[in-house]
């Protein structure tokens, strides 16, 4: 089996970008692609997430479209869809296929345009969100995506005493973490009693426990070793790629405070590199919600069951903490275009292993690790990476 | 297999025709006892196709809830989704609207459908 290596990484600033979206995935594409030292040429497969295009701008069939607007034509191209796991799916796929020889070099990327300054109003776009709910059982209840994570987290507060001021501060770790980060949507900092001031959206989780629309798109180039070495672009290893699923609707889940795709995903990603979780030193997971980065730090093993609730405000989870997670901000102050969001998680863990993370660089990190949940924790991708394996 | 006067195999038309009857629809497998208020066409804790309809306690226990203020395009915010635990072996439970004050665990029934784009239950 080969080794897949990440060796070009590149995004947009994630926020509001008024552009249609071969225009706006050509930049990150370009930047990938220029940072590994790749020309079009020497790419095999192209393997897109994009979520809701069809949806949202009436957009389909974008893997070749997009293509074509970088020079690309003519290469087997592929579009994945899996709600907010969309690009990390594709990656994975990317992965699979260097690993079993079938392409030496791959462009993987993801881009998405969810804000109301570029596409559909909030009603409209939390309709759109909803969708990834189940269309007969869940979407007639009203139930909104800030709703699904409303159960789960609603049940981890009754389950383990979790609390508001606990989520909040997952909110002002991330919004801090973010203004290290010149990409990141909101580049301010928080406080606790400014997230519980604000409107509720669905209870328990107050405006600034959520992540906003955003548009944006990420890229990174995926190589074999040889090629890889090959290439300029300073290469980092992907050791493990783990993909799990879980019963939808959510009230079929046998356990709400589990994520158990995500436990299953972790699993088999930490199998696959001959790891567990004390050997990750820097982490960027899925917070679309402050509660999901609560039930996500419990699930990828970095915290006992029912501890992950106070891990933020006891700073265990911040840049200088014993586990750094989301050191980009996450989805929550970096931005989430859904889309996108998958692949960006993996240029900011290159550029930690890689030394490139600026003010926000966690020191001397040398494995990384990806948590990446679609719809109702239905799917989750959890992806390794490190300096040399 | 099913009991009587019962649709087999539970469709989505039958199981809102139920609840409009002011029953609560659900299956259960014939093979491993796992039962669900969301029909499917086999059970997906051993795959099994052969699953019984049955009809489902109308009585229950919030499991969890969540208010919704910012609610989607078809619905005016300001309303409760919750997910109701109905106490039975094989762990069903429904999602549904609760029209109540009730927190988790409290006792909350069965009372009438909501049907803004397709019927679903409410609980109070
Ligand atoms: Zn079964």
């Amino acid at each position: 089996m080969h080794q897949a290596r990440i060796v070009g990484v590149g995004m947009t600033n994630f926020g509001v970008h008024d552009q249609p979206l071969p225009e706006l995935f050509s930049s990150a594409a370009f930047d990938a692609m220029d940072d590994a030292g790749v020309d079009a040429p020497a790419i095999e497969s192209f393997y897109l997430g994009n979520a809701m295009g069809g949806q949202t701008e009436r957009d389909t069939h974008l893997a070749p479209t997009l293509a074509s607007h970088i020079g690309l034509a003519g290469i087997p191209c592929q579009r994945y869809e899996d709600a907010c796991a969309t690009s990390s799916n594709a990656f994975k796929h990317a992965v699979r296929a260097v690993e079993a020889g079938q392409h030496d070099v791959i462009l993987v990327g993801g881009v998405e345009r969810c804000t109301p300054t570029t596409g559909l109003d909030t009603p409209e776009m939390t309709s759109v969100f909803a969708s990834a709910s189940h269309r007969q059982y869940e979407q007639p209840t009203g139930l909104s995506f800030p709703g699904v994570f409303g159960l789960l987290t609603t049940r981890h507060m009754h389950e383990y005493g979790t609390t508001e001021e606990d989520l909040a501060a997952v909110a002002v770790k991330n919004h801090h973490h973010g203004t290290y980060n010149p990409r990141a949507q909101f580049g301010s900092e928080t406080t606790v009693e400014e997230v519980l001031e604000s409107p509720i959206v669905a209870s328990p989780f107050h405006l600034f426990d959520c992540c906003p629309f955003s548009d944006g798109a990420a890229a990174v180039v995926v190589a074999n070793e040889e090629a890889a070495a090959d290439f300029s672009g300073e290469s980092v290893a992907v050791s493990g790629v783990g993909h799990a699923t879980d019963t939808i609707p959510l009230a079929d889940k046998a356990d709400f405070t589990a994520t158990q795709s995500a436990r299953d995903a972790a699993n088999q990603a930490y199998e696959q590199a001959g790891v567990g979780p004390d050997d990750i030193d820097v982490v960027e997971l899925h917070d679309c919600f402050t509660g999901a980065e609560v039930l996500a730090i419990e699930a990828l093993g970095f915290f006992e069951d029912g501890e992950g609730g106070p891990a933020a405000a006891n700073g265990e989870t911040a840049l200088d903490g014993r586990i750094p997670v989301n050191p980009s901000g996450g989805l929550k102050a970096k931005g989430h275009p859904i889309g996108a969001t998958g692949v960006a998680q993996l240029v900011e863990l290159t550029e930690h292993l890689r030394g490139e993370a600026g003010e926000r660089q966690v020191e001397g990190a040398r494995r990384g690790l990806a948590h990446n949940l679609g719809g109702d924790a239905g799917t989750t991708i959890v992806s390794i990476l490190e300096v040399d394996a | 297999m099913s009991d009587a006067g019962l649709p087999d195999p539970l469709t989505h038309a039958e199981w809102t025709a139920g609840l409009r009857d002011g029953r609560l629809l659900g299956q259960r497998c014939v093979a491993c006892g796992n039962e669900t208020a969301a029909p499917k066409a086999a059970c997906n804790e051993c795959g099994s196709r052969e699953i019984e309809t049955v009809e489902l306690p109308t009585e229950g226990t919030v499991y969890t809830v969540t208010t919704i203020a910012v609610a989607p395009a078809a619905f005016e915010g300001g309303y409760r989704v919750a997910v109701v635990d109905l106490g039975t072996e094989g762990n069903a439970r429904v999602t549904a609207r609760l029209e109540a004050d009730a927190e988790i665990g409290d006792a909350v029934a069965f009372s009438d459908v909501l049907e803004v784009e397709e019927a679903v239950p409410v609980f109070r």
